[in-house]
Order: C-alpha cells, then structure tokens, then sequence
C-alpha cells in the first residue's frame, strides 16, 4: 500500500516549493503566541479578582474599581499590541472594537457616556451594552424577545440620550437643578407643564420619524402603538410599578406619538413618582427617561402573573390575574378578574380557580385611545382563558423567572388568535415568611463569629439531611431547589427540563444551551475561570465546580437544595429546603437594594460575559465583541489558528528528527522547545518524548484494541475512490510530522487514507490551554465518508468539543481546559484516530454510526469481533 | 443586648454594605460618611467596636482612633483603607488598633475580627 501512495503522489507532483510561502519561522511565531498567553493570562485573573471582590463578599471602593480597570485595560492593551504583530494586523478592527467597550466602562466607572449620538434604536437590536440607555422596561422586553425567544410585540425605544436632547432643546435643566435644591410642588407641576409644551429638538424629530417609519414598514402599514415609560436602571431590581404614565393605542403619526411621549416624560416628574425616586435615593433629575414604543396587541383577554405568591403564603404556585380585554382594567382594579393559581413547575396544574364578575373590560377605540365597556352579559361569569392559555402562560412565566433568579410580576395579552403575548416583566417584591411562633431567630453577636459556627448554624436550620458540604468552588453564590438531572453528553441538554439542576462531569461552554433553564449548575470536575463559569454568573445561575463526587452522590430526578455562599462555603440538601432558600434570597435582594453597589457593580456586565462562544460561527467576529472577554476570547482562538498555520507550514530543516514507533509510520520531529528529554540523535525513542501534549496522544493511539495492526479489509472500489482523491489530500501530509515543545504541540497524520491534525496547547494554566482537531479524507465511496465524519461528530462532541463538519472534514476546538483534562481527551484522541482508521469499510449502514460512537465511548474498540 | 458597631467611610457604599452583613449577624449598625458626626455621636454613647477608614478629608482615622480611646479605653477600632496606605499606616497606629484591613476587605474576616474583638469587652 505504501508503494501505491508514493506513486500515487508522484503523478499528482506535489512539491515542496508549493507550500505557502512566506510563513514566519514557527519558533517565532511560538514566541509570540506564548507572550500573548500570558497577557491575556493576567487580564482574565484581573477579571476573576474584580468578580470575586465585587460579588459582595468584600467591602470595597471606587479606587479600587479605578486600579483594576486601569490594570485590566492595560494587559487588554498589550495583548492587542502582540496580537496585531503575530497576525501582520490582519483584525486591525480589534483597536476600536476595545476603544468602544473601554470608553463606555470608562464612562461607567466616571459617571460619564459614550454613546449620545443613539436616539432611538428597534427592540431587535439592542443589546446589553444598551441596557442603561433604554431604561429597564424596554430593555427587559426586548431581551425577552432577542435572548429567550419569547413571543414580544415589535417596537422600539427613545433612548435616554433622547431624553437629554429634549431637555436640553427646551432649556429645562435649570427648572430641574431648582427641583433638587427645593423640592417645590408649583415648580414641579411648572415643570410638567413646560415638557407638555416643549419642543422637538431637529435630531430627535428625525430619529423618531425614522423609527416610526420603519416600525410602519415592518407592521405591513399604519398600526396602532403603547407608548410607555422605561426608567433609567442599572440593574434589574426596582420594578417602578405604575409610577409613570403609559399611553395605549396611540396611531402611529408622528404629531399623536410625540404627544404621548411628552407625557410619558412629563410623569417623571409627578408628585408620586418623585416620592418614589427619593426613596430610593435618587435625586430630581438623577433619573433619567427612555421610552418605549410598542404595536398594541388587540388582546381578547390579558392580566398579570405572579411566578410568586407576593405575601409568602403559598409555596410553589404561580398567580395569574386575568380579565376580558386589555390589561389596564386588571392592572388598575377596575373590574373584577379572575384569578387562576397554578402548580409552580410542569406541566403547571390548576390548583385553584377563583372566577371574578367582569362586569367591565377595556377595548381599543378605532380612532385611537381606549374605552371602558360593558361585557356581554354570558362573557361575565365564564374563564377568559383557556387551560391551554393558561398553561401557556405559567410556562413562558416559569423561563422568565428562571432567567433572571428572582420571582417576577409579568404582563400579558391574549390576541384574537389565541396568542400569547408578553408585554412586561419586571421584578415581584415576595413578603419575607412571617416567623414562626417564638419570636424571630437571633443570634448573639457573641456565636456569630467563625466561618463553622455560621455554616452549622444554616444547615442546623433547614431539618433536610446534608448531601454534600464545602466541596469544590463556588463560582455563583445563590440558594435554589430542583430537580438533579445529569448531563453524560451534550445531546442530553436538548431534554434539559425547566427548572432542574444541571449536574455534570465536566463543565462546558456548551451549557450556555441550557442557561436560561438551569436553576443550578454543579460538576465534578472544572475551573471557576472557565467560559461556562463566566456564562453562569452573567446569568448569575448558581454553580459549584470542582465537587469531586457530585455525579456520584447526586441522583437524577432527585429533589435537592444548592446553598452556595459568597465567601465560598457551600452545602447541598436532599428535598427542597425552603428555610434555605428564602434565608439566602433576603440578604441578596439586601445588598441588590443599595444603588451604589448596583451601580459599581454594573461595570461587569461589560467585562465578564463571553459572547464568543463557538468560534465556527459567523458571530465570532471583531464586531461581535461586547465585553473585554469577548476580545480576549478573540485573540485568543485567532493567534491559536496562526500558531497552527504556522506549525503546519514549518520549515523542515536539518533538525528533524525522527520518532520510531512500533506500530505506524514514523513521526518527524521539530522541537521547538524541550519537547524532547536529554541527548537525541536523529531518530528519538518514545522515552526521551517530555512533550506533554505528544505523550498524551501516543498513549492513546498505542491503546491496547485501538489499534489494529495490519491491513484492514477494503474494498476495490473504495479502494479506487480513495486512490483517486489521495493526491489533494496529500497536499500537506507528506509524512507525518509534529511540531513540539513542552506544553504544545501540532501533529499531522496520516493512517491509511485518513488525515489528521492535533493542535494543543496544555500549560498549567488552563486559560491557555486549548485542544484542536482535524480530521479528513479517507478511501470509501462518499455515503461512507460522511458516516465517519457523523460518528467523529457524536464522539468528539461527547469528549467536550465544539465541532464543525464540512463535506468529509471535520474540525473541532476546546479550550480553557485544565492539562489533567486536556491530556485525557488527546488520550481519547489518539485512540479516536486509530479507531477510525478501521472504520471506513465498516460503516455499511446509517445505523451502525451510532452504535460504532456508542461503543467507542464505552471502550470498546473492536469492531471486527 | 446587642453589641454595637459603629462604621466610618466615605464611600457610601462600603458603609451600607458593612450595615446589611453586620446587622445579618444581629449587631447594631450605625454608619457615617465623615468623622465630625461620627465623633459628636460618640460623645453621646459608647460602641463596643468602630470600624473608620484612615484617609478622609477633614478629621481622619487616626484622630478619630486616638478620641476613642480617649473617651472609651475598652472600645476596639478597626482601621481599612486603600492597599496603597499600607505602609504609612501600619507605622502611625503600631499598638493602638485591634485589627487592620486593606481594602477591598474581605467581609467575613472583618466579621471573625469583629467577633473576636466584641468577645474580649465581655
């Protein structure tokens, strides 16, 4: 066989001076990359330092957020510098994509912004870094919409940008400074009086007509708006019940809308709403006003869900308000409306069906604005909603709560067609249970002291026994009930259910698929630097990695309760432990309750959160970067594939070696970098290989069972398909070749007709550390072939990576892994590409694919028993 | 009763927070964004601990360390400030202080400290 290959590649010419010219020397390139590795190294535990001393775990100030950032941006700015000189500047991009994030954070920490130009913007495009500018309403609701996919109205904000415009326009900041040094009620309604007036400064006329246009154009013409308020907030935690004006079935001209948001603007300054703003510490004019421009939905019924009972009673139900019409008549008490509890997780039960009289219900009028008209007689008594309906709405209720960890007061309409539509959601204030008879618990300051008195006293006070206490790391405090269900694979969070508890062996970047619906996440094994530990707490899903034994002691489809703690303790319940689940939510909503510390800690959301997630898709992109992570993340995955490219194209000097091993070809060798061990003359033995990375891979394919020796059965028409295809294929694996050093290493092989390229990179230091496969070619007809490729995807996608496969190649990443982890999954590798390479002939059928990756993952590879 | 702390700093913040952990382990909490009202409330009752910064404008944490004890020998001060101060402050307050912290200070050792240091005025 061998024979046939070297003919075969002497008919298709393959020459040496084909390959790419130009390429750095790959020491160098090396050099570069590892000097990168480490400024993005410091950066993330720059990051990971201002997570954990901002969680509120740590009593800190602003000259500390000012030394992080400024070091933070410092490293980022490094790394950028390295970066653009590894990749001749082929993202030169990077500059301003970091000159923007920095800017707006820099604004954050200095109470200063970046972005005043942006007057209105559509509820589709707006993203996190948005959140401050929209107000919260507005922000929630288009999250709603863009990040769970739940069914919003379309529409589009002013910003608070546009706000400042008017003001401004108007000359009405004096009138507001006056307000702040005297709060005068005839100033006050002075005020109101001249935003009703005021004019419209040229640019936000436009914006608004823009978007009005737009919002025509996408609503198939003239249609019908709510015009509503969305106060400035940082965070996600006042709910601004009713305190401001909201405009329903305004026409979508532009005279008609610009009255309603005067209005809306106008009601920030109401005598309730400035009771309200003061109470919470903001002074007049401190708040500012986005608004919201939404399609009215002509809902045949609508109301309110509590995903709580708000005074405590009730435990594991969900509340849903419902009257004939719009929801202004539940909101505002003024009629009777039915009220449906349900059962708090699926399939969301009755549990209590309390019909109101709905003498009254609130209609759109055809002109505009709304009425308040009699029901028919035979609708008053009946359920304005269905059981269907119902559930519906307890469902989408359930993944809202879910999303944001706290109970959640949420609007909604039914339109004519049975829809459910989602019009608001917004924090619900749950009363803390009254105490139990006896008085409440106090400790005395005097047992209020260490870290085991504390702990023992909060396992002491739920009766449910302790399944696990103190393992692991906390990488999100928080205490939440659930149901265990094990992830084994990455196919299994497709059935993820709402509310459970992820428990896995490993953590993955891939569980970001089921974040919106994990009450808790908790492993065996994982870092708390990790990309899915950065994901959890920018969904702030409690997590603990790193347990050690959580696949073992917790049992699927069993009840138990997470109490992870800031400082670090964490203990874990069998049942739902109530009693430790309300304790640990007080003192959270406490400390979210301070402004300042919302307020500082708002700077994270731009830092922490990766976006970039998988790098085979088109949104890891320069443009798609929103936080410093995401750049980091970036230059990390590109100067990776230089790295490869580089080692893939090294120049084969004097001073390749030869690896002799027993069973396959040889492997040359370009050390880079004491990937071999003492003297070595030009063929090495497997003994003086110390390259991590290369060992861990040679393990793997000499696996007892893995490897078949001889020739494995072929047919002759693979065989003829597989001779003509070699030459391209051949193009850059000529013989087989590994690049090394200590930690890293590329190595290209060939077995049979199969080729493949492992890149690793496996430091001490897993943020640095990636794994990168490819696999290609092969003889066998196509149908063949792409059965392989389906079963390298099942079995690479179970060892943890992300893959992408095109036509018969398939190319696969992971990173941030730990070296333990990385050596073992190039273990698994290694065995992969020896168990292949028997595959082709094998694979006869569509249903042997999954049984051939079954038993692979099971360890057993022989497939001609 | 409950033992009584009482918190000084300049920043909001570090004050509210130091309040919500403290009053979380059932201590009383009173908290000042500068010494003057600080040391007139002082005047009027004793606390059993006071937690105060060392760098604030106008009368600082070792004028405010040094009235305590003046005023009460048994109440322990609790001195934080910025890392970079360290060093000057650890030569201007040899002895007089109970314990030190740099900020960002973590809050459960500023609780185990503050146990200890209530323990010893029993």
């Amino acid at each position: 066989m061998k024979n046939i290959m070297k003919k075969m590649r002497s008919i298709v010419g393959r020459r040496a001076g084909q390959r790419r010219a130009g390429t750095a020397d790959v020491r160098l390139v090396f050099t570069s990359y590892k000097k990168i590795l480490d400024d993005n190294g410091r950066a993330l535990e720059i990051i990971t330092d201002m997570g954990e001393k901002m969680s509120g775990g740590y009593l800190f100030d602003i000259i500390y957020i000012r030394k992080a950032y400024s070091d933070l941006a410092a490293s980022v700015k490094v790394s950028l510098k390295d970066f653009h000189q590894l990749t001749g500047r082929r993202y030169p991009e990077m500059n301003s994509v970091f000159g923007r994030i920095d800017a707006h954070i820099r604004g954050l920490i200095d109470g200063t912004s970046a972005h005043r130009e942006r007057l209105a913007v559509r509820y589709a495009d707006i993203t996190p870094e948005m959140a401050r500018e929209m107000g919260g309403k507005n922000y929630h609701l288009a999250e709603l919409g863009n990040r769970l996919g739940l069914e919003v109205p379309e529409g589009f904000a002013l910003t608070v940008f546009a706000y400042e415009e008017f003001i401004r326009h108007n000359h009405l900041g004096d009138y507001i400074a006056a307000l702040a040094e005297e709060d005068d009620p005839r100033r006050r309604h002075e005020l109101r009086a001249r935003i009703l007036n005021g004019g419209f400064p040229p640019a936000l006329e436009e914006a608004l007509a823009g978007a009005l246009e737009e919002l025509r154009e996408r609503s198939g013409g003239d249609l019908f708006l709510a015009v509503r308020s969305s106060a400035e907030e940082e965070d996600d935690v006042f709910s601004f019940a009713g305190q401001f004006e909201t405009v329903l079935n305004v026409p979508s001209q532009i005279g008609a809308v610009r009255d309603a948001y005067r209005r809306v603007l106008a009601s920030l300054f109401s005598d309730e709403a400035m009771a309200y703003q003061g109470r919470l510490g903001y002074s007049p004019g401190g708040l500012r006003m986005a608004a919201g421009f939404v399609a009215m939905v002509d809902a045949v019924a609508s109301g309110v869900a509590y995903t709580a009972d708000p005074l405590g009673r009730d435990q594991g139900v969900m509340l849903v308000n419902s009257a004939w019409g719009l929801g202004k008549s539940v909101v505002e008490g003024s009629t009777e409306a039915d009220i449906f509890k349900v059962g708090k997780s699926e399939p969301h039960e009755l549990v209590e069906a309390r019909l109101g009289r709905k003498e009254t219900r609130t209609a759109l009028r055809e002109a505009g604005g709304v009425e308040e008209l009699e029901t028919p007689e035979e609708q008053r008594g009946s359920p304005s909603l269905t059981s269907e309906q119902l559930a519906g709405i307890a469902r989408q209720a359930a993944v809202i709560e879910n999303y944001y960890h706290h109970p959640q007061d949420i609007e909604w309409a039914v339109d004519g067609r049975g829809r459910v539509a989602i019009l608001q959601a917004r924090p619900l204030r749950v009363r803390k249970n009254a105490p139990e008879a006896g008085g409440e618990k106090k400790l005395e300051p005097g047992q209020a002291g260490g870290p085991e008195s504390r702990q023992d006293g909060g396992a002491m006070t739920s009766s449910h026994p302790v399944l696990m206490h103190n393992r692991g790391s906390v990488v999100q405090a928080g205490a939440v009930g659930g149901r265990v269900f094990l992830v084994s694979s990455p196919e299994a969070l497709e059935e993820f259910p709402r509310g459970a508890i992820l428990v896995a062996r490993n953590d993955s970047p891939q569980f970001v698929r089921a974040m919106p619906y994990a009450s808790a996440i908790i492993t065996d094994s994982g870092n708390p630097a990790s990309h899915m530990a950065s994901i959890s707490r920018e969904f702030r899903v409690p997590t603990v990695v790193g347990t050690g034994i959580a696949t073992d002691v917790l049992k699927s489809g069993a009840e138990i309760t997470l109490r992870a703690e800031e400082d670090g303790g964490m203990t874990i319940y069998g049942g739902i432990a109530r009693d430790v689940i309300d304790n640990q939510h007080d003192t959270f909503l406490k400390l979210e309750e301070l402004y300042e510390f919302r307020r500082r800690k708002y700077i994270m959301k731009f830092i922490t959160p990766l976006n970039l997630v998988n790098p085979f898709t088109d949104q890891f992109a320069p443009e798609k970067c929103q936080t410093i992570h995401d750049i980091l993340r970036f230059i990390h995955e590109k100067s990776m594939r230089e790295l490869i490219e580089s080692s893939r194209h090294a120049e084969r000097s004097a001073s390749l070696k030869r690896l002799d091993i027993p069973f396959m070809d040889d492997i040359h060798i370009i050390d880079i970098g004491a990937g071999l061990a003492g003297e070595t003359g030009e063929v090495v033995a497997l003994e003086q290989v110390s390259s991590v990375p290369l060992k861990a891979v040679i393990k793997g394919m000499s696996y007892p069972g893995a490897w078949r020796k001889g020739g494995v059965p072929i047919s002759l028409s693979d065989f003829f398909t597989a001779s003509m295809r070699t030459g391209a294929m051949l193009e850059d694996v000529d013989i087989n070749l590994a690049v090394i050093s200590h930690y890293y290493m590329n190595l290209a092989v060939r077995f049979g007709y199969h080729y493949s390229v492992v890149d690793c990179y496996c430091s001490e230091r897993s943020t640095s550390n990636h794994i990168y496969f490819r696999f290609m070619g092969g003889g066998a007809d196509m149908s063949k072939r792409q059965r392989r490729i389906e079963l390298l995807e099942i079995i690479l996608d179970h060892l943890g990576f992300i893959s992408r496969a095109k036509g018969d190649m398939i190319t696969a990443t992971v990173t941030n892994i730990s070296q333990e982890e990385a050596v073992r999954i190039l273990d698994q590798a290694g065995r992969l590409m020896a168990f292949t390479r028997q595959l082709d002939a094998m694979l006869t059928s569509d249903e042997v694919v999954k049984n051939y990756a079954h038993r692979f993952i099971e360890g057993d590879y022989e497939l001609f028993g | 009763m409950s033992k009584r702390i009482m918190i000084i700093d300049d920043e909001k913040i570090v004050g509210d927070m130091a309040k919500i952990s403290l009053e979380e382990e059932g201590y009383e909490v009173e908290t000042f964004l500068n010494a003057e009202p600080a040391l007139k409330r002082l005047r009027e009752t004793q606390f059993d601990v006071v937690v105060t910064d060392l760098k604030m404008k106008g009368i600082d944490g070792l004028e405010v360390l040094r009235t305590v004890k003046k005023l009460y020998p048994d109440t322990k001060v609790i001195m934080i400030t910025a890392f970079a101060d360290l060093d000057v402050a650890i030569d201007a307050i040899k002895g007089d202080v109970f314990d030190f912290f740099p900020k960002p200070v973590r809050i459960k050792e500023l609780k185990e400290s503050i146990s200890k240091a209530v323990a010893g005025t029993e």
